[in-house]
């Protein structure tokens, strides 16, 4: 059995609203797992389940071989970092990182021994004596992790902890909680709805939508192996490029024609004729003058070591990724060529992925 | 003051004049004419009156009824105050949490503070009426001995401190409710991921939170307990030496005596007390407020 088990998970708001649906996870010790989807999509509901804030309405939650799913959130062994921190507005920097080992009798000479060897490490030395109040968000951020921290706990659960962070601050905090995660070996949940955020932090990623998981996987696989649309267009930025198309068989696998298109795109797995979705990421879309799809630059984006060139094709919008030194105007008309290898399709119907 | 400000007095005058008149027609004037009366031997009937220097001054520290309602009015701000807050507080507590019906429950607590202190007076004498009131007709019905609460001198004293107390604790409820309410639901949430008890919940998370304004609750009552006026007059009248106060020995000696003068001087001594009081209290939530930004 895993370190952190959830088995059929489910959460019905007291107004109907299944807010969790049937959620199976099992973390490793010392694994991080980010739960990743829009606002909305049963995240925070499924951290806060297994954190014993929220009571589960079916399904079951293991931690460290015991059962915890009702258990108050005091009796299982926990840390957590809170979306807006949560700090003791009316306590000291070193009283707060203290206060979970306040609560289990821990004399306080030793605990704020821990609390000051916690705040060495985090940088947090020179605050100390101050209230949370007048610290800076990544500041009282590293208070709440020295907190969540300090008792040790079997799992951190952390809820958008970057959230109210401006994006400079928010890559170093990154890499620093992962770089505490590693070095404490701690199992780990981390809910956001980012999807770099999630790439950057996560051993595996849980991307959920509508209270349900949609796919479990290592940030390469969410990413170049979408189970489904939703994954395809949420994961990546941007997201994948998705074009109607046709199938119909052709020797040893299929022939696509992306609707609107003149431009035909063999595949090597045959799948069934009808109606599909194309999908392929910007990198496996490239400018190229023997290209058979032609569209018009509607957007050339420098992002610094490369550029995005977004083009207006009859079949619909196409993003490439391009070499930062290779521009293009607007209104540019060009030819595009897609790498089979990149080709995933989907079916229309249910979204799901075929090949 | 920038320089623009500085530059349109006139508007400035006009903006504030109004009030500044207000206030030196109903405040200063009042004050100064009270301080300066403090020193004669102004009566309420007979116009003359006589600079007397600082003789007011001595009788008031010579006069027993001084020390004596001195005493009462501390001893019933400390008491009053005391369990108005603690029964306030623990009645928030126990209406912090959503129940059926709390809205109505909430609505009944707050009818005693709602209504007119000498109405209250008035109708208190009458529930605890020694010979036909409904206190003392229940007590009888149950087989005990029924006390004379407004007229036992031993007695009178506490029977207007628990009218007080009954009329002043859902105010003391509303502002703890307040104080509690404004703690977010992510800080008991933290404590529960802490492993805090419900104690340690308690003591030091709701209580220290809730402190500032609870301090600020206390500062309001005990400012309005120390002019206790108006039950004593409805319960007892001004002049009963078990439960006079400041507020009625005052109202004694300047319209029952007509003694202008004296007075002037108890009440130039009161204020100074009540300023001494407010200037401890007001420092004390300064620096709370300093402490925790709150």
């Amino acid at each position: 059995m895993s370190f952190l088990e959830l088995e059929q998970l489910e959460k019905t708001w007291p107004d109907g609203t299944r807010a969790v649906r049937a959620v199976d996870l099992s973390l490793e010790r010392g694994e991080f797992v980010v739960l990743l989807g829009p606002s909305g999509c049963g995240k925070t509901t499924t951290l806060r389940m297994i954190a014993g804030l929220e009571q589960p309405t079916a399904g079951r939650i293991v931690l460290d071989g015991r059962e915890v799913t009702h258990l108050p959130a005091s009796e299982r062994d926990i840390g957590m970092v809170f979306q807006f921190y949560a700090l003791y507005p009316h306590l000291s920097v070193a009283e707060n990182i203290a206060f979970p080992l306040e609560c289990t009798g821990v004399a306080k000479s030793e605990r704020l021994a821990v609390a000051r060897r916690l705040a060495e490490q985090l940088e947090l030395t020179h605050l100390l004596d101050r209230r949370p109040r007048g610290l800076s968000g990544g500041d009282q951020q590293r208070v709440a992790l020295a907190r969540a921290m300090a008792r040790k706990p079997a799992a951190w659960l952390m809820d958008e902890p970057l959230g109210t962070l401006d994006a400079s601050r928010r890559a170093d905090m990154c890499e620093f909680i992962r770089a505490q995660q590693l070095e404490h070996s701690v199992a780990t949940v981390y809910v956001t709805h980012d999807q770099e955020e999630a790439m950057r932090l996560a051993d595996r990623v849980v991307v959920m939508s509508a209270g349900a998981v949609l796919q479990v996987g290592p940030p390469h696989e969410v990413y170049d192996e979408p189970a489904d649309l939703f994954v395809a267009r949420f994961v990546g930025s941007p997201g994948m490029n998705l074009l109607d198309a046709e199938t119909s068989s052709a020797d040893g696998g299929a022939v696509l024609r992306p609707r609107g298109c003149e431009v035909q795109l063999a595949l090597t797995q045959s799948i069934g004729a009808g109606a599909v979705i194309l999908g392929a990421r910007p990198e496996y879309v490239r400018l190229d003058p023997r290209g058979d799809l032609r569209g018009r630059v509607v957007l050339d984006a420098f992002m610094g070591s490369h550029r995005y060139v977004h083009v207006d094709a009859p079949c619909g919008r196409l993003v490439a990724l391009q070499p930062a030194h290779a521009s293009v105007a607007n209104g540019d008309e060009v030819r595009l060529s897609i790498d089979p290898k990149g080709l995933r399709i989907f079916d229309p119907q249910s979204g799901r992925r075929l090949a | 003051m920038s320089k623009a400000a500085r530059g349109s007095g006139g508007l400035a005058w006009a903006l504030v004049g109004p009030t500044l008149l207000l206030l030196i027609a109903f405040n200063v004037f009042p004050l100064v004419y009270n301080v300066v009366s403090s020193f004669t031997n102004a009566e309420l009937i007979g116009g003359d009156s006589r600079w007397v220097g600082g003789a007011q001054y001595t009788r008031v520290f010579d006069d027993d009824l001084f020390g004596g309602a001195l005493r009462r009015t501390a001893l019933f701000v400390v008491c009053a105050v005391a369990v108005e807050m603690l029964l306030g507080f623990v009645l928030a507590l126990s209406l912090q949490r959503e129940f059926r019906g709390k809205q109505a429950v909430l609505t009944a607590l707050l009818v005693p503070m709602m209504l007119s202190p000498a109405v209250m007076g008035l109708f208190w004498n009458l529930v605890l009426n020694g010979n036909y009131g409904i206190v003392n007709h229940a007590l009888a019905a149950l087989g005990f001995d029924p006390p004379q609460w407004l007229t036992d001198r031993d007695l009178k004293f506490w029977s207007i401190l628990m009218i007080d107390v009954w009329m002043w604790t859902p105010f003391m409820m509303l502002i703890s409710l307040a104080g509690l309410s404004s703690i977010p639901t992510s800080i008991y949430e933290a404590a529960q991921i802490d492993r805090a008890s419900a104690w340690k919940v308690f003591t030091r998370i709701t209580l220290p939170m809730c402190g500032p304004v609870l301090g600020l609750a206390v500062l309001f009552r005990a400012t309005d307990a120390l002019k206790q006026f108006d039950l004593v007059m409805a319960v007892t009248g001004p002049n009963d030496g078990a439960t006079q106060t400041l507020s009625t020995l005052l109202y004694q000696v300047v319209f029952r005596d007509g003694k202008v003068g004296l007075g002037a001087a108890f009440s130039c001594v009161i204020l100074v007390v009540v300023i001494a009081l407010a200037t401890v209290f007001t420092r004390y939530i300064d620096r709370v407020q300093a402490r925790d930004g709150v």
